[in-house]
């Protein structure tokens, strides 16, 4: 009981840590908001003009289709890259010292995770922001914005585990940033973020059947979108079985990274 | 009790480099022990098993008598770490980091202000406690370390390089800081260093590693004696006697004006020297003692200029945090 309780309590400091960064500095999620900003009003605007009902997926225009894909791009973005910010506190001694602590490892990915997601729940909030400024019409009543941001908090977690573990083996700052960016596109492309999956040639349908994004942007566009549930508690398990195998993998490597 | 038991310790990384190769030693609770050793001598690769972070390839380490591998959790509640590299994060501020790390290392929540506020006044920052820690000058995130130390009180305390990068006013600070975290709360304290200075000042004993192997340890007083004795010049007026009583010491170079006295304790026997030339009647123009220092007993026991695995990051460290700190 007492190990429990000193988990959580070592998970929330660290997560608390983070948050007190974010509070006193910002600006760089606000410089990252733009790229789906952009995603949106220039890809998005001129896309919109087809309407055809197969891009959609139903009688919908295509901003509205984007707009969960786009809250799923921008939050992964965020997250793949955070080794790139371990690796850095590896580099200057401030990991050395976090792991000298009492903490049990588990509780700093589970705390650096959590910090992690605070900052794509932010990205969620920038992306929905715009859908209004925009007049894109979505269903926003305030429980299905809450599932979206359940999804985005188990969904970023999940990647910047997947991205500390990846960090752990390529150990420097620029391998880390070129791997995680050379990530991201094929993950957005091959996933159901900005067309169907219909769309797809029957090899990539397979790709984006075991591509995480798909199952998470497919939850966040029943919510906001459709009004369909029935596929939510499936997408919702697949993703929490993939956070979960990607927070123990990131337990396990993360000594590797100050050896 | 012995604050720290190392019994056989090897660590072979993969390649088969034996980076620490079957050391044993003892650090007695409250002493100040030294860590010597050039760069790839094993040193920083010994902390990190001790301290937890890396895994013995075989031995055993016991801190406090309780086993690193056995229950590491609890070895970590009981030390303090400050490695080479800025530890403080620089995107917090003074206050927030030593709130932050006496949350993680169990201070109970009715502590932590009173602690804080003394550690901040103690170490001089009270007034910069709410700046961010980026802005600070190198000594200043020493003593914010140091802070740490103070409000999480570990058993025992691994500094590692602690004064390097730092002008020597800083230096001189962060010594006395460590001598009075020693002496006035009883912190077992355990170093690394190049700077023999630093280890002769600071240090109750220490050991020099080469090549993963402690090549020597003992007190500061006796390495230096144990590498030959203390030297006694005198110049005079007149051909001096070419022996004196073996219990000043033994002659070893005498000319027309000048005599060359090897003792074992020259402080104590200059004055006896100086009273036995006179009673011969010689006037005595000059006196000078010279004894070894740590850097003799250094390069005696290490091979220096030797290349090895691991230090190139090392010295990029180390560079590393004297670009930080010299800002």
């Amino acid at each position: 009981m007492a190990s429990v309780t000193k988990f959580v309590s070592s998970a929330l400091t660290i997560a608390e840590m983070e948050a007190r960064k974010i509070r006193h500095d910002s600006s760089e999620l606000w410089m990252r908001a733009v790229q789906p900003a952009l995603w949106l009003v220039v890809f998005g605007s001129a896309l919109t003009e087809l309407r055809s009902s197969q891009l959609t997926e139903g009688n919908f225009t295509y901003l509205q289709f984007m707009s969960a894909g786009i809250i799923a791009q921008s939050v992964l973005f965020v997250a793949i890259l955070y080794g790139v910010r371990l690796i850095w506190e590896r580099d200057m001694g401030m990991l050395t010292k976090l792991l000298s602590t009492p903490s049990p490892r588990a509780s700093v990915v589970v705390g650096k995770t959590l910090a992690s997601s605070v900052r794509g729940i932010f990205m969620a909030i920038v992306v929905l922001g715009l859908t209004l400024i925009l007049g894109i019409n979505l269903r926003l009543d305030p429980l299905d914005v809450l599932g979206v941001f359940f999804v985005v908090i188990l969904f970023a977690m999940a990647f910047t585990a997947f991205s500390m573990t990846l960090s752990a083996f390529l150990g420097t700052q620029s391998r880390m940033m070129a791997f995680g960016q050379a990530l991201t596109m094929p993950l957005f492309f091959a996933s159901n973020a900005i067309y169907p999956i219909s769309l797809m040639p029957k090899w990539l349908q397979y790709v984006s059947e075991v591509n995480p994004l798909s199952y998470v942007v497919d939850a966040m566009r029943s919510m906001i979108l459709t009004g369909v549930y029935s596929q939510v508690p499936f997408d919702i398990a697949a993703i929490g079985v993939f956070t979960a195998l990607m927070m123990v993998s990131a337990s396990l490597v993360l000594r590797k990274l100050v050896q | 009790m012995k604050a720290i038991e190392v019994e056989h310790l090897s660590k072979v990384y993969p390649g088969g480099i034996r980076a620490v190769d079957d050391i044993s030693f003892d650090v007695e609770e409250g002493e100040v022990f030294g860590f010597l050793g050039p760069n790839g001598a094993g040193k920083t690769t010994t902390i990190r098993m001790i301290t937890t972070l890396g895994l013995p390839t075989s031995g055993s380490i016991k801190v406090f008598g309780i086993d690193v591998r056995r229950d590491s959790a609890r070895v970590r509640s009981m030390l303090g770490y400050v490695p080479q590299a800025v530890s403080v994060d620089g995107d917090l501020t003074a206050y927030e980091n030593l709130l932050i790390f006496s949350k993680l290392f169990d201070v109970k929540k009715a502590d932590r202000p009173d602690r804080i506020k003394e550690a901040l006044d103690y170490m001089g920052l009270s007034e910069r406690a709410n700046d961010l820690v980026k802005h600070f000058s190198g000594g200043m995130m020493r003593r914010l370390e140091i802070a740490e130390s103070l409000v999480n009180r570990p058993k025992i305390l691994f500094l590692d390089e602690p004064s390097i990068g730092l002008d020597p006013s800083s230096r001189l600070k962060t010594w006395g800081y460590i001598k009075k975290l020693n002496s006035e709360y009883g912190v077992t304290i355990f170093i690394t260093t190049h700077d023999m200075e630093e280890a002769d000042e600071l240090c109750d004993r220490l050991a020099i590693m080469n090549q993963g192997k402690i090549a020597v340890s003992g007190a500061p007083e006796d390495l230096k004696r144990s590498i030959g004795g203390d030297l006694v010049t005198v110049k005079t007026s007149a051909r001096p006697p070419s022996t004196v009583p073996p219990e000043l010491g033994s002659v070893t170079e005498v000319d027309d004006y000048s005599l060359k006295i090897v003792t074992p304790n020259g402080e104590a026997a200059l004055p006896q020297i100086i009273d036995h030339l006179r009673n011969q009647g010689v006037a005595i123009k000059g006196i000078s003692l010279s004894t070894p220092s740590l850097d003799d007993v250094f390069m005696k026991y290490t091979s220096v200029g030797r290349d090895t695995r691991g230090s190139f990051r090392e010295t990029r460290e180390a560079r590393k945090a004297f670009e930080r700190r010299a800002r």
